[in-house]
């Protein structure tokens, strides 16, 4: 047993450290199993102490820490960038610590996951308004503030998760522990405002993609559920890529406060009937893109005038309306009713057997969707022989394209686009060829994207250090956020070889 | 390295595991789902994900890469696992007909964990030691049950039944459990028969379905087992099998005729069909009920909720005793929380099962329930060890009742 584990040891009881082959390796992947780094130790803390205490020790020993929530993350970000370091599993930290139900507060662990504290909120009539990521069955509220998450219901009308934050503890890579927001103040009892008490430094940890501290404690604006909700499915006319763009501007221009927005791109619809995945849909003749809205209300008044708006921006663009049942192919009713806002992004996953995403989770002005889209396709062509390598090895080629493009608050929507490809491990053998070439088309794709200024969100391993290979980032902010790095993480502890601050090298 | 013969042919299911961790932490009230690992659950601060689905894939993906071997530490994990399948339920599953994800597709975790079980079987490091005791009892020519219990113990009970026949119709294949911890039960089942006029048969030449070898991944011992069970049944002029536990229904229903790659000469049926039948005819004679319904739950066996998809029929018979009104627990029918006792979990890791079993029946008086009842006995013998464990004020709130003794106390 090292004397590295030794000391931690007695930070966390022997229950909650291990260095067993098996445990690291369970904690070695997240999403994407093209990404893998297999760390030293396993550890699940129980207290913002207990951290604080495990950073120093990493800085006297210089052991690289990683911060985990829910391990969701498609892009690499909680598990080690190389076989090294320390996981921090934070799951364990999942109590809710206090709801002010006056001033609409909570305030929780940072483990928790978005499905239990907003299953906590339904008692009270509350929601968290953005439900976190689709991932938020299981991913932590600490990770989504860690990447300004969206996705997972309820972000046309509120935006990424971070809008609702009102502060924060955190435990800074050398091992202080700061409270954001009013909290800030010794005095303040209860958080209450984020903005004041000097520069916003909750922001710093916004996004953060787990380099400037540790989230423990999250305080939340909670939201009434409105009573009153509809959802509607429609079919798109043909063109419906660029009517989708033009359908959500007109939404944002006439200022309705829609819930949610999707469209499913004709390629998805089609290949989802194809391979069964959406029965609801398999009478359809004409197989194009589709869309649909949740919009909620006070009052039955309210949502009437809603609804009616809403219908008329998506009618006039001569869209047809599905009836109102799942089974009619309404797909929003299944999204807002039966909770599948927390699933619909799996939807081609898993298309066939061993079928594994290999994309980008970003953020771009509506306006310009479509063209991107177009962009992927020529993408797509330009890489034809690489594909076709992979389709000879497992009879499927790589399929492009995005799933569901979701609205968001600020005129912006969220494309997870890229190419779901295979995993290197196919039919009893792996394929090397498979995974050299996932990742040479992967970070092919993800420059190609750059260039079209998309905003990525959720960047873990390969996004945040692909921006700085490719000078994806202007120099003076990159120099900026090194600089913050720097002064505190000195060590560069946390999630070390995030945005490669100091090169390539993860052994500092 | 092990040639990883079984585990090889579940890639797809193991390389379609996306790690998104529902299998671990998935809430999702609109269709009742509250967390999903009982043993993940149980073990509390050290739930660390290799005792989850998503980190055990996560181990299997490494171990298919070559990267790390198997062994005997990796069993001591793998075996921590009742193998109740409620992490195939939330796996990419939409709860809705006309949506599918289709990852939900590929992966069957019970499929994966016994082909990984049979691999750590043939490489030499499984069975475990209480494992290997329960298959040594069941090869043992004097015993032939996994208690090691002398053989002949088993078909006691018979003789206080000289209506029981030898060959018949319908027969009862007794199994092992009941006959030896809870012959009670079966006299409930039949004072029940007998006020029905149900005849049945039953043969003192039974063996072991095979059950735990099966769930241990042992296959290879009841291979000669299944084809003797089918026969002597044959033989016996069975039209149709019943039985009253869980874990020999799925056995017959399922893995017999999977094995074999055939389907089975006769029927088989669990007893709650039977029972249905019976009480639709209103061939049972209830007693007059004066007092005030009683609020009972019902607890889905894994081996035939999420295994077989078999929730309605126990529902009915509750549903029809009189003076009883059924009442559903928070987590129930493919949501349903395991007792903790299956895959071998019982007799290995007893404390094990008993912590996840308390788990239960504290769901069940939150419900409500005055009687928490089920329909298979290796679910009623650890609700009961955890029963017998907790503080009286549990005692005092709550019953574990067998689905039959609580019908045969109404007659």
């Amino acid at each position: 047993m090292s004397e590295l584990y030794q000391k931690l040891e007695r930070i966390v009881s022997e229950k909650r450290i291990s260095d067993n082959i098996y445990v690291r390796h369970a904690y070695s992947r997240n999403v994407s199993s093209n990404l893998q780094g297999v760390p030293d130790l396993v550890i699940r803390p129980s207290s913002a102490e207990e951290i604080s205490e495990i950073l120093k020790i990493a800085n006297e020993e210089n052991v690289s820490v990683i911060p985990r929530g829910g391990g969701d993350c498609e892009f690499g970000g909680s598990k080690p960038i190389g076989d090294t370091g320390i996981v921090l599993d934070t799951k364990s930290m999942n109590n809710i610590l206090n709801l002010d139900e006056e001033n609409l507060i909570v305030t929780v662990e940072a483990g928790i996951s978005w499905g239990k504290l907003n299953e906590y909120l339904y008692h009270y009539g509350l929601y968290t308004g953005c439900l976190g990521p689709g991932s938020g069955m299981t991913s932590s509220i600490g990770g989504g503030i860690s990447h300004h998450s969206v996705g997972g219901g309820g972000c046309a009308k509120y935006g990424a998760c971070t809008n609702q934050l009102v502060s924060l503890e955190v435990v800074l890579p050398t091992g202080e522990i700061i409270n954001t927001g009013s909290q800030a103040n010794k005095h303040s009892k209860h958080p209450f405002n984020r903005f004041g008490n000097g520069p916003d430094l909750s922001s710093l940890f916004c996004g953060d993609n787990g380099i400037f501290g540790v989230k423990t404690k999250v305080s939340l604006q909670v939201f009434p559920k409105p009573e009153f909700a509809s959802y509607k499915t429609f079919l798109m006319p043909r063109k419906s890529l660029e009517i989708s763009a033009q359908i959500m501007n007109e939404i944002r221009q006439k200022g309705i406060d829609v819930y949610d927005t999707m469209y499913f791109m004709d390629l998805v619809v089609s290949l989802g009937i194809e391979y069964g995945m959406f029965p609801m849909w398999e009478h359809l003749k004409r197989k194009r893109g589709i869309i649909f809205y949740t919009i909620e209300a006070n009052s039955e008044v309210e949502l009437a005038v809603k609804v009616k708006q809403l219908d008329n921006i998506i009618l006039n663009k001569k869209a047809e309306e599905f009836g109102p049942e799942i089974s009619d192919g309404n797909i929003a009713k299944w999204h807002y009713v039966e909770q599948g806002h927390w699933l619909i992004a799996h939807n081609l996953w898993g298309l066939i057997p061993g079928f594994d995403p290999v994309d980008a989770e970003c953020k771009v002005p509506i306006n310009a969707y479509p063209k991107i889209m177009r962009d992927l396709d020529q993408w797509d062509l330009e890489h034809s022989e690489d594909m076709q390598k992979i389709l000879e090895i497992t009879g499927m080629r790589p399929v492009t394209g995005s799933g569901p493009i979701i609205m968001v608050k600020n005129n912006n929507v969220e494309l997870t686009c890229g190419f779901s490809s295979f995993t290197s491990y196919y039919n009893g053998e792996k394929h090397t060829i498979i995974e050299e070439i996932n990742i040479k088309l992967w970070k092919s794709l993800l420059e190609r994207l750059v260039k079209h200024g998309v905003m990525f969100y959720m960047q873990g391993d390969i996004l945040s250090r692909l921006m700085v290979d490719i000078d994806g980032y202007q120099k003076e902010y990159y120099e900026l956020m090194k600089a913050i790095k720097k002064t505190i993480d000195p060590k560069q502890i946390l999630s070390r070889g995030k945005y490669n601050f100091w090169g390539n090298n993860t052994d500092n | 390295m092990s040639q990883l013969k079984n585990l090889k042919k579940e890639w797809k299911a193991i390389m379609s595991c996306m790690g998104c961790g529902d299998c671990g932490y998935a809430i999702r009230p609109a269709v009742g789902r509250y967390l999903t690992c009982p043993v993940k659950e149980a073990m509390e601060e050290e739930g660390f994900e290799i005792y989850f689905s998503r980190g055990r894939m996560n181990v299997l993906k490494s171990i298919l890469e070559g990267q790390i071997p198997l062994s005997k530490e990796l069993a001591e994990w793998v075996y921590q696992c009742s193998e109740c399948g409620n992490c195939t339920e939330v796996c990419h599953m939409s709860q809705n007909p006309y949506i599918v994800l289709p990852t939900c597709n590929w992966i069957d975790h019970v499929k994966v964990w016994e082909a990984l079980r049979k691999d750590l079987i043939e490489a030499g490091f499984a069975p475990l030691d209480r494992h290997n005791d329960l298959i040594k009892y069941m090869n043992d020519d004097k015993k032939k049950n996994p208690y090691g219990e002398e053989r002949n113990k088993k078909f006691e009970w018979i003789k206080e039944f000289p209506e029981i026949k030898d060959k018949g119709e319908l027969m009862f294949f007794g199994g092992c459990t009941m006959p030896l911890r809870q012959v009670d039960t079966l006299r409930s089942m039949m004072k029940i028969l007998r006020a029905a006029n149900k005849e049945i048969a039953m043969t003192n030449e039974e063996l072991c379905c095979g059950s735990i070898a099966l769930r241990i991944g042992d296959e290879k011992s009841i291979s000669a087992v299944i084809k003797q069970n089918i026969e002597l049944f044959k033989e016996k002029g069975a039209k149709t099998l019943f039985t009253a536990c869980a874990g020999c229904y799925r056995t017959w229903k399922k893995d017999y005729p999977e094995l074999l790659g055939e389907e089975l000469p006769f029927e088989v049926k669990h007893i709650t069909e039977i029972l249905i039948e019976l009480l639709n005819n209103n061939q049972i004679p209830f007693k007059e009920i004066e007092q005030e319904d009683v609020k009972v739950t019902y607890h889905d066996p894994c081996h035939l909720g999420r295994h077989m998809n078999f929730y309605d029929i126990p529902r009915e018979v509750i549903s029809k005793i009189p003076g009883i009104n059924l009442i559903e627990m928070k987590r129930t029918r493919n949501n349903a929380w395991c007792c903790g006792a299956g895959g071998g979990v019982k007799s290995q890791f007893p404390d094990l099962a008993i912590k996840i079993s308390e788990e239960r029946i504290n769901e069940a008086i939150e419900a409500g329930a005055l009687i928490l009842t089920t329909s298979c006995p290796f679910c009623i013998g650890n609700l009961s060890d955890a029963y017998e464990k907790m503080d009286d004020s549990i005692k005092e709130s709550i019953k574990v009742v067998d689905i039959i003794d609580l019908i045969a106390s109404k007659l």
